[in-house]
Protein backbone atom coordinates (compact mmCIF):
# COMPACT_ATOMS: atom_id res chain seq x y z
CA UNK A 1 0.00 0.00 0.00
CA UNK A 2 1.53 3.38 -0.87
CA UNK A 3 1.65 6.10 1.81
CA UNK A 4 -1.27 8.08 0.40
CA UNK A 5 -3.53 5.05 0.35
CA UNK A 6 -2.58 4.19 3.92
CA UNK A 7 -3.49 7.69 5.06
CA UNK A 8 -6.78 7.76 3.19
CA UNK A 9 -7.66 4.35 4.54
CA UNK A 10 -6.85 5.42 8.12
CA UNK A 11 -8.68 8.75 7.71
CA UNK A 12 -11.79 6.94 6.45
CA UNK A 13 -11.72 4.47 9.33
CA UNK A 14 -11.32 7.30 11.88
CA UNK A 15 -14.04 9.39 10.23
CA UNK A 16 -16.39 6.46 10.27
CA UNK A 17 -15.80 5.69 13.96
CA UNK A 18 -16.10 9.33 15.09
CA UNK A 19 -19.18 9.92 12.92
CA UNK A 20 -20.71 6.95 14.70
CA UNK A 21 -20.16 8.61 18.07
CA UNK A 22 -21.51 11.90 16.70
CA UNK A 23 -24.65 10.19 15.46
CA UNK A 24 -25.19 8.56 18.87
CA UNK A 25 -24.86 11.94 20.60
CA UNK A 26 -27.23 13.55 18.13
CA UNK A 27 -29.77 10.85 18.86
CA UNK A 28 -29.30 11.26 22.61
CA UNK A 29 -29.91 15.01 22.39
CA UNK A 30 -32.96 14.42 20.19
CA UNK A 31 -34.37 11.91 22.69
CA UNK A 32 -33.71 14.32 25.55
CA UNK A 33 -35.54 17.09 23.68
CA UNK A 34 -38.52 14.82 22.93
CA UNK A 35 -38.78 13.70 26.55
CA UNK A 36 -38.63 17.28 27.82
CA UNK A 37 -41.20 18.48 25.35
CA UNK A 38 -43.53 15.74 26.62
CA UNK A 39 -42.81 16.35 30.32
CA UNK A 40 -42.95 20.14 30.07
CA UNK A 41 -46.42 19.94 28.49
CA UNK A 42 -46.43 23.59 27.52
CA UNK A 43 -44.49 25.00 30.48
CA UNK A 44 -41.28 26.80 29.63
CA UNK A 45 -39.02 26.12 32.66
CA UNK A 46 -37.62 22.83 33.87
CA UNK A 47 -38.30 21.63 37.42
CA UNK A 48 -37.57 18.32 39.16
CA UNK A 49 -40.77 16.69 37.86
CA UNK A 50 -39.76 17.37 34.27
CA UNK A 51 -36.60 15.30 34.72
CA UNK A 52 -38.50 12.03 35.18
CA UNK A 53 -37.13 9.43 32.80
CA UNK A 54 -34.05 11.41 31.88
CA UNK A 55 -31.63 9.18 33.78
CA UNK A 56 -33.03 6.22 31.85
CA UNK A 57 -31.81 7.85 28.60
CA UNK A 58 -28.27 8.14 30.04
CA UNK A 59 -28.35 4.54 31.20
CA UNK A 60 -29.57 3.30 27.82
CA UNK A 61 -26.84 5.28 26.09
CA UNK A 62 -24.11 3.81 28.30
CA UNK A 63 -25.48 0.29 27.98
CA UNK A 64 -25.46 0.55 24.21
CA UNK A 65 -22.18 2.45 23.81
CA UNK A 66 -19.42 0.71 25.74
CA UNK A 67 -16.81 3.27 24.57
CA UNK A 68 -18.35 5.96 26.82
CA UNK A 69 -17.68 6.16 30.54
CA UNK A 70 -20.32 8.80 31.27
CA UNK A 71 -23.36 10.32 29.59
CA UNK A 72 -26.17 12.70 30.37
CA UNK A 73 -27.67 16.14 30.22
CA UNK A 74 -26.71 19.58 31.49
CA UNK A 75 -29.34 22.34 31.51
CA UNK A 76 -28.77 26.00 30.80
CA UNK A 77 -29.44 28.01 33.97
CA UNK A 78 -32.04 30.14 32.18
CA UNK A 79 -34.10 27.12 31.17
CA UNK A 80 -34.45 25.96 34.78
CA UNK A 81 -36.93 27.18 37.43
CA UNK A 82 -35.40 29.59 39.91
CA UNK A 83 -33.16 28.02 42.52
CA UNK A 84 -32.54 24.95 40.41
CA UNK A 85 -29.51 24.17 38.27
CA UNK A 86 -30.19 20.77 37.01
CA UNK A 87 -28.23 18.08 35.42
CA UNK A 88 -28.60 14.38 35.01
CA UNK A 89 -25.35 12.51 34.52
CA UNK A 90 -24.60 8.81 34.79
CA UNK A 91 -21.23 7.14 34.76
CA UNK A 92 -19.86 3.65 34.56
CA UNK A 93 -18.21 2.55 37.76
CA UNK A 94 -15.13 0.35 38.11
CA UNK A 95 -17.41 -2.67 38.62
CA UNK A 96 -19.25 -1.92 35.36
CA UNK A 97 -22.39 -0.81 37.21
CA UNK A 98 -23.96 2.42 35.96
CA UNK A 99 -24.80 5.04 38.59
CA UNK A 100 -25.60 8.72 38.95
CA UNK A 101 -22.73 11.12 39.32
CA UNK A 102 -23.26 14.12 41.58
CA UNK A 103 -21.52 17.44 41.24
CA UNK A 104 -21.29 20.39 43.58
CA UNK A 105 -23.53 23.03 41.99
CA UNK A 106 -23.39 25.60 44.78
CA UNK A 107 -21.85 28.80 43.41
CA UNK A 108 -19.01 29.97 45.62
CA UNK A 109 -18.35 26.57 47.17
CA UNK A 110 -14.86 25.12 47.02
CA UNK A 111 -15.78 22.36 44.65
CA UNK A 112 -18.33 24.29 42.56
CA UNK A 113 -18.64 22.69 39.13
CA UNK A 114 -19.51 25.68 36.94
CA UNK A 115 -20.37 23.65 33.85
CA UNK A 116 -21.88 26.52 31.86
CA UNK A 117 -18.39 28.03 31.63
CA UNK A 118 -16.81 24.81 30.40
CA UNK A 119 -16.10 24.68 26.66
CA UNK A 120 -18.13 21.53 25.98
CA UNK A 121 -21.19 23.46 27.23
CA UNK A 122 -20.42 27.03 26.20
CA UNK A 123 -19.34 26.14 22.66
CA UNK A 124 -22.41 23.99 22.02
CA UNK A 125 -24.54 26.81 23.49
CA UNK A 126 -23.01 29.58 21.38
CA UNK A 127 -22.73 27.71 18.07
CA UNK A 128 -25.86 25.57 18.36
CA UNK A 129 -23.87 22.66 16.95
CA UNK A 130 -22.08 19.56 18.17
CA UNK A 131 -18.72 19.97 19.87
CA UNK A 132 -15.81 17.84 20.86
CA UNK A 133 -13.73 19.06 23.77
CA UNK A 134 -10.52 17.56 25.08
CA UNK A 135 -8.25 15.92 25.93
CA UNK A 136 -8.74 17.61 29.32
CA UNK A 137 -8.79 16.75 33.01
CA UNK A 138 -12.36 17.22 34.13
CA UNK A 139 -11.51 18.69 37.54
CA UNK A 140 -14.47 18.70 39.96
CA UNK A 141 -16.48 16.73 37.39
CA UNK A 142 -15.51 13.19 36.47
CA UNK A 143 -11.91 14.04 37.36
CA UNK A 144 -10.20 11.91 34.74
CA UNK A 145 -8.38 12.59 31.48
CA UNK A 146 -11.23 12.57 28.98
CA UNK A 147 -12.83 13.76 25.76
CA UNK A 148 -16.37 15.12 25.85
CA UNK A 149 -18.74 14.95 22.88
CA UNK A 150 -21.72 17.28 23.34
CA UNK A 151 -24.74 18.44 21.35
CA UNK A 152 -27.20 21.21 22.22
CA UNK A 153 -30.91 20.48 22.45
CA UNK A 154 -33.88 22.75 21.83
CA UNK A 155 -37.55 22.69 22.78
CA UNK A 156 -39.80 24.74 20.46
CA UNK A 157 -36.68 26.39 19.08
CA UNK A 158 -35.35 27.48 22.50
CA UNK A 159 -31.90 26.36 23.62
CA UNK A 160 -32.36 24.30 26.80
CA UNK A 161 -29.00 22.68 27.43
CA UNK A 162 -26.49 20.15 26.25
CA UNK A 163 -26.45 16.35 26.09
CA UNK A 164 -23.21 14.47 25.75
CA UNK A 165 -20.84 11.74 26.72
CA UNK A 166 -17.34 11.36 28.17
CA UNK A 167 -14.71 9.01 26.78
CA UNK A 168 -11.57 8.24 28.76
CA UNK A 169 -8.39 8.65 26.72
CA UNK A 170 -7.39 5.28 28.13
CA UNK A 171 -10.51 3.66 26.70
CA UNK A 172 -10.24 5.49 23.37
CA UNK A 173 -6.72 4.24 22.65
CA UNK A 174 -7.48 0.57 21.91
CA UNK A 175 -10.51 1.62 19.83
CA UNK A 176 -8.77 3.91 17.36
CA UNK A 177 -5.09 2.94 17.59
CA UNK A 178 -5.54 0.11 15.05
CA UNK A 179 -6.73 2.76 12.56
CA UNK A 180 -3.75 5.02 13.23
CA UNK A 181 -1.40 2.06 12.99
CA UNK A 182 -2.48 1.57 9.40
CA UNK A 183 -0.10 4.42 8.70
CA UNK A 184 3.53 3.30 8.85
CA UNK A 185 5.03 6.76 9.46
CA UNK A 186 4.29 8.95 12.48
CA UNK A 187 0.67 10.07 12.52
CA UNK A 188 -1.85 11.51 14.95
CA UNK A 189 -5.47 12.51 15.35
CA UNK A 190 -5.59 16.26 16.12
CA UNK A 191 -8.41 18.28 17.71
CA UNK A 192 -9.75 21.69 16.69
CA UNK A 193 -7.25 23.49 18.95
CA UNK A 194 -4.36 21.71 17.26
CA UNK A 195 -3.59 19.31 20.10
CA UNK A 196 -2.96 15.58 19.85
CA UNK A 197 -5.82 13.25 20.80
CA UNK A 198 -3.86 10.11 19.96
CA UNK A 199 -0.65 9.43 18.06
CA UNK A 200 0.64 6.15 16.64
CA UNK A 201 4.13 6.52 18.15
CA UNK A 202 6.07 8.47 20.77
CA UNK A 203 6.48 11.29 18.23
CA UNK A 204 2.99 12.70 18.81
CA UNK A 205 1.95 12.34 22.44
CA UNK A 206 -1.59 12.88 23.65
CA UNK A 207 -2.24 16.46 24.77
CA UNK A 208 0.75 18.03 23.00
CA UNK A 209 0.26 21.03 20.74
CA UNK A 210 1.44 20.68 17.16
CA UNK A 211 3.74 23.64 16.81
CA UNK A 212 5.64 23.87 13.58
CA UNK A 213 4.47 22.40 10.37
CA UNK A 214 7.57 20.96 8.80
CA UNK A 215 7.59 20.31 5.05
CA UNK A 216 7.32 16.58 5.76
CA UNK A 217 4.26 17.01 7.94
CA UNK A 218 0.91 16.85 6.20
CA UNK A 219 -2.61 17.46 7.36
CA UNK A 220 -5.89 15.96 6.24
CA UNK A 221 -9.16 17.32 7.63
CA UNK A 222 -11.61 14.64 8.73
CA UNK A 223 -15.08 14.90 7.30
CA UNK A 224 -17.01 15.04 10.58
CA UNK A 225 -19.08 18.26 10.74
CA UNK A 226 -18.27 20.91 13.40
CA UNK A 227 -15.66 18.89 15.33
CA UNK A 228 -12.62 20.40 13.60
CA UNK A 229 -10.65 17.15 13.61
CA UNK A 230 -7.71 16.38 11.39
CA UNK A 231 -5.13 13.72 10.81
CA UNK A 232 -1.49 14.71 10.58
CA UNK A 233 1.22 12.44 9.28
CA UNK A 234 4.89 12.65 8.49
CA UNK A 235 6.39 11.31 5.30
CA UNK A 236 10.09 10.51 4.98
CA UNK A 237 12.10 13.37 3.40
CA UNK A 238 12.32 13.11 -0.39
CA UNK A 239 15.62 11.63 -1.44
CA UNK A 240 17.45 14.02 -3.73
CA UNK B 1 14.14 -1.95 66.95
CA UNK B 2 16.53 0.71 65.71
CA UNK B 3 15.02 3.80 64.11
CA UNK B 4 14.36 2.90 60.47
CA UNK B 5 16.50 4.59 57.86
CA UNK B 6 14.70 6.91 55.39
CA UNK B 7 14.71 4.05 52.86
CA UNK B 8 13.15 1.68 55.32
CA UNK B 9 10.53 4.28 56.26
CA UNK B 10 9.71 4.56 52.58
CA UNK B 11 9.22 0.81 52.17
CA UNK B 12 7.16 0.58 55.33
CA UNK B 13 5.17 3.81 54.87
CA UNK B 14 1.48 3.68 55.76
CA UNK B 15 -0.89 2.42 53.11
CA UNK B 16 -3.58 4.34 51.24
CA UNK B 17 -5.32 1.32 49.70
CA UNK B 18 -8.12 -0.90 50.85
CA UNK B 19 -6.58 -4.14 49.73
CA UNK B 20 -3.91 -3.79 52.30
CA UNK B 21 -2.53 -7.30 52.50
CA UNK B 22 -1.93 -7.32 48.73
CA UNK B 23 -0.34 -3.90 48.95
CA UNK B 24 2.07 -5.12 51.64
CA UNK B 25 3.04 -8.12 49.52
CA UNK B 26 3.57 -5.80 46.57
CA UNK B 27 5.62 -3.27 48.54
CA UNK B 28 7.96 -5.87 50.01
CA UNK B 29 8.32 -7.77 46.74
CA UNK B 30 9.27 -4.57 44.92
CA UNK B 31 11.70 -3.53 47.67
CA UNK B 32 13.49 -6.87 47.31
CA UNK B 33 13.54 -6.56 43.53
CA UNK B 34 15.03 -3.06 43.82
CA UNK B 35 17.70 -4.33 46.20
CA UNK B 36 16.45 -2.13 49.06
CA UNK B 37 15.85 -5.33 51.05
CA UNK B 38 18.46 -8.03 50.64
CA UNK B 39 18.35 -11.81 50.82
CA UNK B 40 19.19 -12.82 54.40
CA UNK B 41 17.85 -9.56 55.84
CA UNK B 42 15.42 -9.77 58.74
CA UNK B 43 12.17 -7.81 58.51
CA UNK B 44 11.19 -5.79 61.59
CA UNK B 45 9.07 -7.66 64.20
CA UNK B 46 5.40 -8.18 63.33
CA UNK B 47 4.16 -5.61 65.85
CA UNK B 48 6.48 -2.96 64.42
CA UNK B 49 5.46 -3.88 60.87
CA UNK B 50 1.74 -3.62 61.51
CA UNK B 51 2.39 -0.35 63.27
CA UNK B 52 4.38 1.11 60.38
CA UNK B 53 2.02 -0.14 57.69
CA UNK B 54 -0.92 1.02 59.81
CA UNK B 55 -2.73 -2.33 59.56
CA UNK B 56 -4.07 -4.84 62.07
CA UNK B 57 -2.17 -7.98 63.02
CA UNK B 58 -4.47 -10.20 60.97
CA UNK B 59 -3.87 -8.23 57.75
CA UNK B 60 -0.12 -8.30 58.30
CA UNK B 61 -0.10 -12.06 58.98
CA UNK B 62 -2.13 -12.59 55.81
CA UNK B 63 0.50 -10.66 53.81
CA UNK B 64 3.41 -12.56 55.39
CA UNK B 65 1.65 -15.87 54.72
CA UNK B 66 1.37 -14.91 51.05
CA UNK B 67 5.06 -13.95 50.90
CA UNK B 68 5.96 -17.30 52.54
CA UNK B 69 3.74 -19.06 50.03
CA UNK B 70 5.72 -17.38 47.22
CA UNK B 71 8.93 -18.50 48.92
CA UNK B 72 10.18 -14.93 49.20
CA UNK B 73 10.36 -14.88 53.02
CA UNK B 74 10.68 -17.50 55.72
CA UNK B 75 9.68 -17.24 59.37
CA UNK B 76 11.98 -18.86 61.93
CA UNK B 77 11.10 -19.42 65.58
CA UNK B 78 13.24 -18.89 68.64
CA UNK B 79 15.55 -16.27 70.07
CA UNK B 80 17.20 -15.40 66.79
CA UNK B 81 13.93 -15.94 64.95
CA UNK B 82 11.85 -13.57 62.86
CA UNK B 83 10.87 -13.19 59.23
CA UNK B 84 13.77 -13.29 56.78
CA UNK B 85 14.08 -12.52 53.09
CA UNK B 86 15.18 -15.82 51.54
CA UNK B 87 14.75 -15.35 47.81
CA UNK B 88 14.73 -12.71 45.08
CA UNK B 89 11.24 -12.73 43.66
CA UNK B 90 11.49 -13.85 40.02
CA UNK B 91 11.07 -11.07 37.45
CA UNK B 92 7.43 -11.38 36.73
CA UNK B 93 7.54 -11.21 32.97
CA UNK B 94 3.85 -12.00 32.81
CA UNK B 95 2.99 -9.28 35.29
CA UNK B 96 5.08 -6.81 33.31
CA UNK B 97 3.50 -7.84 30.01
CA UNK B 98 0.13 -7.33 31.67
CA UNK B 99 1.27 -3.85 32.79
CA UNK B 100 2.07 -2.95 29.18
CA UNK B 101 -1.28 -4.25 27.95
CA UNK B 102 -3.34 -2.53 30.63
CA UNK B 103 -1.51 0.82 30.76
CA UNK B 104 -2.47 3.31 28.06
CA UNK B 105 -0.08 5.63 26.23
CA UNK B 106 -1.65 8.63 27.94
CA UNK B 107 -0.89 7.04 31.32
CA UNK B 108 2.70 6.26 30.30
CA UNK B 109 3.09 9.86 29.10
CA UNK B 110 1.74 11.02 32.47
CA UNK B 111 4.30 8.94 34.39
CA UNK B 112 6.95 10.64 32.24
CA UNK B 113 5.44 14.07 33.00
CA UNK B 114 5.67 13.47 36.74
CA UNK B 115 9.11 11.91 36.51
CA UNK B 116 10.39 14.87 34.46
CA UNK B 117 9.13 17.33 37.08
CA UNK B 118 10.66 15.41 39.95
CA UNK B 119 13.94 14.69 38.18
CA UNK B 120 14.45 18.25 36.91
CA UNK B 121 14.14 19.72 40.39
CA UNK B 122 16.16 16.91 41.93
CA UNK B 123 19.12 17.23 39.63
CA UNK B 124 19.28 21.02 40.02
CA UNK B 125 19.37 20.60 43.78
CA UNK B 126 21.98 17.86 43.43
CA UNK B 127 24.21 20.36 41.58
CA UNK B 128 24.04 22.67 44.58
CA UNK B 129 24.18 20.12 47.35
CA UNK B 130 26.05 17.00 46.27
CA UNK B 131 29.34 16.37 48.08
CA UNK B 132 32.48 15.02 46.46
CA UNK B 133 31.89 11.58 47.96
CA UNK B 134 28.35 11.57 46.49
CA UNK B 135 29.87 12.09 43.07
CA UNK B 136 32.29 9.17 43.51
CA UNK B 137 29.48 6.96 44.69
CA UNK B 138 27.22 7.98 41.79
CA UNK B 139 29.96 7.16 39.29
CA UNK B 140 30.38 3.75 40.87
CA UNK B 141 26.59 3.16 40.74
CA UNK B 142 26.45 4.29 37.12
CA UNK B 143 29.12 1.75 36.17
CA UNK B 144 27.27 -1.01 38.03
CA UNK B 145 24.60 -0.85 35.33
CA UNK B 146 26.94 -1.72 32.47
CA UNK B 147 28.54 -4.49 34.54
CA UNK B 148 25.16 -6.09 35.27
CA UNK B 149 24.50 -9.24 33.28
CA UNK B 150 20.79 -9.91 33.83
CA UNK B 151 17.68 -7.75 33.38
CA UNK B 152 16.91 -8.02 37.11
CA UNK B 153 20.32 -6.71 38.15
CA UNK B 154 20.16 -3.97 35.49
CA UNK B 155 16.77 -2.83 36.79
CA UNK B 156 18.14 -2.82 40.30
CA UNK B 157 21.30 -0.90 39.31
CA UNK B 158 19.39 1.64 37.21
CA UNK B 159 16.88 2.46 39.92
CA UNK B 160 19.59 2.53 42.56
CA UNK B 161 21.50 5.17 40.57
CA UNK B 162 18.46 7.44 40.25
CA UNK B 163 17.44 7.00 43.88
CA UNK B 164 20.96 7.83 45.12
CA UNK B 165 21.06 10.85 42.79
CA UNK B 166 17.85 12.02 44.49
CA UNK B 167 19.40 11.27 47.88
CA UNK B 168 22.34 13.53 47.01
CA UNK B 169 19.84 16.36 46.40
CA UNK B 170 19.00 16.05 50.11
CA UNK B 171 15.23 16.42 49.79
CA UNK B 172 13.53 13.47 51.51
CA UNK B 173 10.25 14.24 49.73
CA UNK B 174 11.88 14.25 46.30
CA UNK B 175 13.82 11.08 47.15
CA UNK B 176 10.56 9.38 48.14
CA UNK B 177 8.93 10.51 44.91
CA UNK B 178 11.89 9.10 42.95
CA UNK B 179 11.63 5.75 44.77
CA UNK B 180 7.93 5.54 43.97
CA UNK B 181 8.52 6.36 40.29
CA UNK B 182 11.35 3.83 40.05
CA UNK B 183 9.17 1.14 41.62
CA UNK B 184 6.54 1.90 39.01
CA UNK B 185 8.62 1.60 35.82
CA UNK B 186 12.14 0.23 36.20
CA UNK B 187 11.22 -3.44 35.70
CA UNK B 188 9.32 -2.51 32.54
CA UNK B 189 12.41 -0.76 31.17
CA UNK B 190 14.80 -3.66 31.57
CA UNK B 191 12.64 -6.71 30.95
CA UNK B 192 13.41 -7.42 27.30
CA UNK B 193 10.33 -7.88 25.13
CA UNK B 194 10.72 -6.42 21.68
CA UNK B 195 14.01 -4.54 21.52
CA UNK B 196 16.14 -4.55 24.67
CA UNK B 197 17.31 -1.26 26.14
CA UNK B 198 21.07 -0.74 25.73
CA UNK B 199 22.83 -0.68 29.13
CA UNK B 200 25.93 0.96 27.66
CA UNK B 201 23.97 3.92 26.32
CA UNK B 202 22.12 4.31 29.62
CA UNK B 203 25.39 4.11 31.56
CA UNK B 204 26.96 6.76 29.33
CA UNK B 205 24.00 9.03 29.99
CA UNK B 206 24.23 8.42 33.73
CA UNK B 207 27.96 9.24 33.75
CA UNK B 208 27.42 12.42 31.75
CA UNK B 209 24.76 13.41 34.27
CA UNK B 210 27.15 12.82 37.16
CA UNK B 211 29.76 14.98 35.42
CA UNK B 212 27.28 17.84 35.05
CA UNK B 213 26.37 17.53 38.75
CA UNK B 214 30.05 17.41 39.76
CA UNK B 215 30.75 20.56 37.72
CA UNK B 216 27.68 22.31 39.14
CA UNK B 217 26.03 22.85 35.74
CA UNK B 218 22.30 22.81 36.59
CA UNK B 219 21.08 23.76 33.09
CA UNK B 220 23.05 21.00 31.46
CA UNK B 221 22.15 18.44 34.15
CA UNK B 222 18.46 19.23 33.80
CA UNK B 223 18.60 18.97 30.02
CA UNK B 224 20.39 15.62 30.24
CA UNK B 225 18.00 14.12 32.77
CA UNK B 226 14.94 15.26 30.81
CA UNK B 227 16.33 13.71 27.63
CA UNK B 228 17.09 10.53 29.55
CA UNK B 229 13.51 10.29 30.82
CA UNK B 230 12.08 11.18 27.44
CA UNK B 231 14.07 8.39 25.84
CA UNK B 232 12.86 5.92 28.48
CA UNK B 233 9.24 6.97 28.01
CA UNK B 234 9.56 6.59 24.21
CA UNK B 235 10.97 3.14 24.80
CA UNK B 236 8.02 2.20 27.05
CA UNK B 237 5.54 3.54 24.47
CA UNK B 238 7.27 1.64 21.66
CA UNK B 239 7.15 -1.55 23.69
CA UNK B 240 3.50 -0.89 24.50
CA UNK B 241 2.71 -0.42 20.79
CA UNK B 242 4.60 -3.59 19.86
CA UNK B 243 2.96 -5.73 22.53
CA UNK B 244 -0.50 -4.20 22.33
CA UNK B 245 -1.00 -3.36 18.66
CA UNK B 246 1.36 -5.58 16.71
CA UNK B 247 -1.55 -7.02 14.78
CA UNK B 248 -2.91 -3.79 13.35
CA UNK B 249 0.13 -3.00 11.17
CA UNK B 250 -0.03 -6.38 9.51
CA UNK B 251 -3.74 -5.99 8.87
CA UNK B 252 -3.01 -2.86 6.87
CA UNK B 253 -0.53 -4.50 4.55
Amino acid sequence: MNPDNEVVHAANALTSWISGVSAEIKELSRNVALLLERNLAGKSKVNKAVLVGLDELSREFLTKNSFAVGAGTFFAAESVEEGGRFLEWCSRKESGAIGRLDFDLTPGSNRYYDYEKLPFFSTAASTGEQTLWGPYIDYLGFEEYILTFAAPFFVHGNFMGVAGCDIRLTDLEPLIMPNLRLIRGDAALINASNRVILGNSGMYLVGERIKSESPNQHRLALDVPYLGLSLIYTTPPQSS
Amino acid sequence: MATPTPFQSQIYRSLPEIERADAIVDRITKAIALGLLKVGERLPPEAALSDMFGVGGATLREALAELREQGVVETRRGRSGGTFVVKQPRTQADAIREWFLSTSISEIRDIGDEHSAVAAATVRLACERAEAHDVDRLQELARALVLATTPEVRASADSRFHIELAVSAQSPRLANAEIRLQEETVQQLWTPFAVALDPEAATAEHLELVRAVAQDQPEKAQKLVLEHIRRNIFYLIDTKLTLGYAQSNQDGQ
